[in-house]
């Protein structure tokens, strides 16, 4: 009966294990497309609304959802606080880069987001944000292939190496 | 779309803040500066020194100098001081020479950031800074189809430290109003630095309260404050204390702003700072049919100086002012150097 029970334990465990890999996986192209979102958005408050950047990063945090939401307040309040625009971009990077899924790759081509970042006219602020999008949409493309495929493996791999641990201890 | 501070937290005494002067013609005023009210928007480097230099007369400064790859320059009513890395005053040559990313700093945190944000400023060549505090910018014109479009390559910074001086109103009061208690249609002429924005808030807050000492009472002021310097408005609260029946058209340009308040606010006064642009001259003019009385100011160091500038030309001509007063700096800013009577065509002190 013990055996039964430990058998399941050991399977579940490593099942749930797989499953919370793969999800982190999944969920990486999902924040890359949110990122992509929150860009345009500033891309429109800068170009169009001429917003300062304080007030853009208040709009962008009401209108993100998730870790993006805690780390456009973060920089909303940097800014307030008086710091530039670049070292409170890579600052708030640093600080909240642990409650994604983004890889460290991913982020420093996010972190270009920052260099230059209300320093100049709106026209330029627009190139640059587009060229950094247009990265970010690389990215994407390849993290999204990616993630299904070692989603499905992650998923079954935990399941499967339970089993295994099973049939090895047994 | 322009530079919006609503976001910026408004420090406590913004303004620094000269209260009522014992002796007007003395400039030996208490005064509580809040110098970090005014350091927080300079660059690391620059923020450092300023706070260092505690044996200055701080209260005595009133521009602030940042040239790439010049020193460091604090300009006061009666002396200049070039300040070291240490914020002690130097000889030139010892000074801090300021560095690019000094300047690149200190219009970052005046711009939140958002250079791009202050386009329309830089137009004009200014940034009003929240508590009325004015920094001139210079670089490299960009031109578009002969309009300045925007300066690029920003070279260097005057930050104009506003200052409230109450009491020097007193002083000219008696001579502008009428023996019914109304207000003369006035001018108030200087050279740049003499005090023609500071007498004029001091005059507005006096009309607009009243004064029992001169048997004033209040009257509803309406002042367009073009330039956000006048009232140093901030979320809709003036850090300057313009009196209890002023009413104030923020960052509105005056050939708009004068009809909008005739017709929206009923003033007795229209007050508005800096005319020069031949579109201001046409707004006033349009004012004077409504019966209000016109309180302005504008850059000349001379009524005969004055009468000659293309734009205010006409204003002569029609004989739109009744009471010119005419300031300089020679025993400090805001020295009253005469008051024309226009009407009467004689001149007093």
């Amino acid at each position: 009966m013990m055996t039964i029970i430990g058998s399941l334990i050991l399977i579940l465990g490593c099942g749930s294990l797989g499953l919370y890999l793969a999800a982190r996986i999944r969920k990486r192209p999902i924040e890359l497309r949110e990122c992509l979102v929150a860009l345009t958005l500033l891309d429109t408050e800068i170009l169009w609304g001429g917003t300062p950047l304080p007030e853009a990063f208040a709009t962008l945090k009401d209108r993100t959802d998730g870790a993006w939401r805690g780390f456009f307040a973060e920089l909303e309040q940097r800014l307030q606080k008086g710091e530039g625009a670049n070292p409170a971009w890579k600052a708030t990077i640093q600080q909240q880069m642990k409650n994604f899924c983004i890889k460290p790759e991913d982020w420093q081509v996010i972190q270009d987001v920052g260099k230059g970042l209300g320093r100049s006219d709106r026209h330029e602020q627009h190139k640059q944000i587009e060229l950094v999008k247009q990265q970010i949409v690389l990215i994407k493309d390849q993290a999204s292939e990616w993630s299904e495929k070692q989603a499905k493996m992650w998923s079954y791999l935990g399941f499967l190496g339970g089993i295994a641990g099973v049939i090895f201890l047994i | 779309m322009s530079l919006r501070y609503t976001l910026h937290p408004m420090p406590q005494n913004s303004v620094p803040n000269r209260p009522q002067e014992k002796n007007p013609d003395l400039h030996k005023c208490s005064e509580k500066t809040d110098w970090n009210a005014i350091t927080r928007w300079f660059g690391d480097q620059i923020r450092g020194i300023l706070e260092q230099s505690g044996r200055i007369k701080l209260k005595e400064i009133e521009e602030i100098r940042i040239r790439i790859g010049r020193p460091l320059l604090l300009l006061g009513s009666r002396q200049e001081y070039f300040l070291d890395v240490l914020g002690k005053a130097a000889p030139p040559e010892k000074a801090y020479l300021v560095q690019r990313e000094d300047l690149m700093q200190t219009l970052e945190r005046m711009t939140q950031s958002s250079l791009y944000a202050a386009e329309e400023e830089m137009k004009h060549g200014f940034l009003t800074l929240p508590g009325g505090h004015r920094v001139g910018i210079v670089g490299e014109a960009v031109l578009n189809n002969g309009e300045l479009q925007t300066l690029k390559h920003i070279s260097g910074l005057n930050v104009r430290i506003a200052q409230e001086i109450q009491g020097r109103a007193v002083q000219v009061l008696p001579k502008l109003i009428r023996a019914d208690g109304l207000l003369y249609h006035t001018l108030i002429l200087s050279p740049p630095r003499a005090g023609k924005t500071t007498l004029l808030r001091d005059l507005i807050r006096n009309l607009s309260d009243g004064n029992p000492v001169l048997n004033l009472r209040g009257q509803t002021v309406g002042v367009v404050d073009e330039r956000g310097e006048l009232a140093g408005m901030w979320q809709g609260i003036p850090a300057y204390n313009l009196g209890c029946r002023t009413d104030v058209l923020d960052g509105c340009p005056k050939r708009m702003g004068i009809s909008m308040l005739v017709r929206s606010m009923s003033p007795s006064i229209i007050a508005v700072d800096e005319l020069g642009h031949p579109q201001d001259v046409e707004a006033v003019l349009d004012a004077l049919r409504t019966g209000v009385s016109i309180l302005s100011t504008a850059h000349a160091s001379s009524l005969e100086e004055a009468m000659e500038r293309p734009s205010l030309k006409e204003l002569f001509t029609f004989g739109v002012f009744e009471r010119v007063v005419v300031l300089s700096r020679r025993q400090g800013p805001g020295t009253v150097e005469t008051i024309h009577d226009l009407k009467g065509q004689h001149s007093s002190l």
